[in-house]
């Protein structure tokens, strides 16, 4: 039990959002599972509450304030607001010329203006409740670049340093916000895009054995530290980005 | 105002054509006029028209070439039709320089999603819309050079300027993604400035009590020992935007007199 209070889990109906809602009960949470896929938020917060645990489902499209505010109404009937993790994300790959006007919008509206929105709305309800904290998903390629992601590079480079701005306005008050960032990982979206390739196992060796580890990350090891950030271990941590990424940034400057 | 002491024997920029947004006024206007002294024709862009005639007007005293063209940089047509304007009149076009921006401060909190909207499109999705128009000119005519301006605040966690700091954070990681993806025919830099005496950075002082002491305060924490001024941060675009700067791509250079050392 050492997460009490309600956790807000955007993106949590699938990848590793699922996987740090469920974490999130487990140390003792209430989770509220906010999706824009609706069936999907169900499907978790049903899977949850068998488990024993208190949890809900809310529709929402984090693009959207109004769906935000939806969920953090919600959030806030079932008890103080302690935490939001926002994972909620797509991702994009086009080089600058082919991407889309519409493509650009999209990511940067998901990845920057959702976290950006949904700090927005929580944060009032964590001053109000003695305090709180945020952990938003960053990704290596908030800190360093690969070719064919200009849209997603921009958004996750932003969403760091709004994250930092977020921590140190609210320092005074108790909430805590930082940013875990981790390389391709084993749940969620590196394994579904990497499914679509020729040989799968192939390309994901590939990506792995890009890494000082030689290995992908483990939703397990993402949740560990989400964990870790949400929890009063974290009290003194804020305004940081920890990389689950098995050293690759630190080959990077 | 022939600019910065760099150099200026040499004319570093002979026939190019330089693309300037922002640049009726502060540094994207001393930026214009130090570029065409080096001999580049410049595209003067602005959404001050007034200031964009005036910026055209002075670099023709000095004998300088250039143009102004209406755009409002957070209108992607806008966008599209500035950088046409540039190669109908020129045909061709070297150097882009995104320095036009908005600031708007504020807690994360108290930003409107009106005003978040308005920043992210001006200081970020712009110079994606810019760089995506004028990509293929530079990359026809080789030896491009993309420059955009952040700022310290993009660099650091700061309070009060939440879709401003995030914009400007974004739009460095974006120029390095052009360096990578398009080097290299493509060079792409950022500027990333400090305080600088522009009038964007007085109209703030105004609306700011004791601002004298505010100045005195910030100069003490800026190792050179003063604001930066526009020509500073168009001697730093000018190497960028040249070719002494063959070797330099993805880089972030702090145009702040030391400010970044202690952060
Ligand atoms: N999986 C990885 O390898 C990896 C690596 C680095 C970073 N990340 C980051 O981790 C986070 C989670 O990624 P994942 O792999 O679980 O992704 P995922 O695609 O498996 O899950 C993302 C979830 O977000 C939801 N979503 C999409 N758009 C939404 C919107 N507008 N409003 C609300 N919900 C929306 C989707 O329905 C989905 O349930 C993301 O922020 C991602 O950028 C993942
Ligand atoms: N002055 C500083 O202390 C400082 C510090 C850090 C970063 N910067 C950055 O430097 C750049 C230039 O700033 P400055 O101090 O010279 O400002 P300035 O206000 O003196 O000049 C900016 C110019 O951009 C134009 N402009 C604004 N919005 C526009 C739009 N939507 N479309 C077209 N033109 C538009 C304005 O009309 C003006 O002529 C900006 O990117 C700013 O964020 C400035």
């Amino acid at each position: 039990m050492t997460i009490p209070g309600v956790a807000i889990v955007t993106g949590g109906a699938a990848g590793l959002g699922e996987a740090i809602a469920h974490r999130l009960a487990d140390e003792g949470a209430a989770v509220v599972v906010a999706d824009i896929d609706a069936a999907g938020a169900r499907r978790v917060a049903d899977a949850l509450t068998q488990s024993g645990a208190t949890a809900a489902a809310v529709p929402c499209d984090v693009t959207r304030g109004a769906d935000v505010e939806q969920a953090t109404q919600v959030a806030a009937g079932l008890g103080p607001i302690r935490v939001l993790v926002c994972s909620a994300a797509v991702e994009s790959r086009q080089s600058v010329i082919e991407c889309t006007d519409e493509e650009w919008q999209r990511v940067l509206d998901v990845d920057l203006k959702g976290p950006f929105l949904c700090m927005k709305a929580a944060i009032p309800h964590m001053v109000a409740n003695g305090g709180g904290t945020v952990v938003a998903m960053g990704s290596t390629l908030g800190l360093i670049v690969a070719p064919g992601h200009p849209a997603y590079c921009a958004a996750k480079g932003g969403l760091v340093n709004l994250c930092k701005q977020a921590a140190i306005e609210h320092a005074g008050d108790n909430v805590r916000v930082n940013v875990v960032a981790p390389s391709a990982t084993d749940t969620g979206l590196f394994i579904r895009f990497s499914a679509e390739a020729p040989d799968p196992e192939a390309l994901r060796q590939r990506i792995a054995d890009l890494n000082p580890m030689h290995r992908l990350g483990t939703a397990r090891e993402v949740c560990d530290a989400v964990a870790f950030l949400a929890s009063d271990a974290a009290s003194y941590t804020s305004g940081c980005v920890i990389p689950i990424d098995g050293a690759l940034a630190a080959r990077r400057m | 105002m022939t600019g910065a002491p760099v150099l200026n024997f040499q004319r570093l920029l002979p026939d190019k054509v330089a693309l300037i947004t922002g640049s009726g006024s502060g540094q994207g206007r001393a930026a214009a006029q130090l570029f065409a002294d080096h001999g580049a024709r410049v595209v003067v862009v602005d959404i001050n028209d007034e200031g964009a005639a005036e910026t055209v007007q002075l670099l023709e005293e000095h004998g300088g070439e250039g143009m102004a063209v209406h755009a409002d940089v957070s209108s992607r047509p806008d966008v599209d039709r500035m950088v046409a304007a540039a190669v109908e009149r020129y045909g061709r076009l070297d150097v882009l320089y995104n320095n036009a921006a908005v600031q708007m401060s504020g807690r994360l909190v108290d930003c409107t999603e009106e005003d978040w909207d308005l920043t992210i499109a001006t200081n970020l999705s712009a110079i994606f819309w810019a760089c995506r128009a004028a990509l293929p000119h530079l990359l026809e005519d080789g030896g491009g050079s993309i420059i955009n301006t952040a700022s310290t605040l993009g660099l650091i966690g700061s309070e009060g300027y939440a879709a401003y700091g995030a914009a400007k954070a974004g739009l460095v990681l974006l120029t390095k993604q052009l360096a990578v993806e398009y080097g290299p025919a493509v060079r792409a830099n950022v500027i990333a400035p400090g305080s600088i005496d522009t009038p964007r950075f007085r109209k703030v002082l105004e609306k700011t009590p004791g601002a004298e002491q505010f100045v005195d305060g910030l100069r003490r924490t800026i190792p050179v020992g003063r604001l930066g001024r526009a020509e500073d941060v168009a001697a730093i675009a000018l190497f960028l935007a040249s070719d002494q700067s063959a070797y330099v791509s993805g880089a972030v250079v702090p145009a702040d007199g030391g400010l970044a050392a202690l952060r």
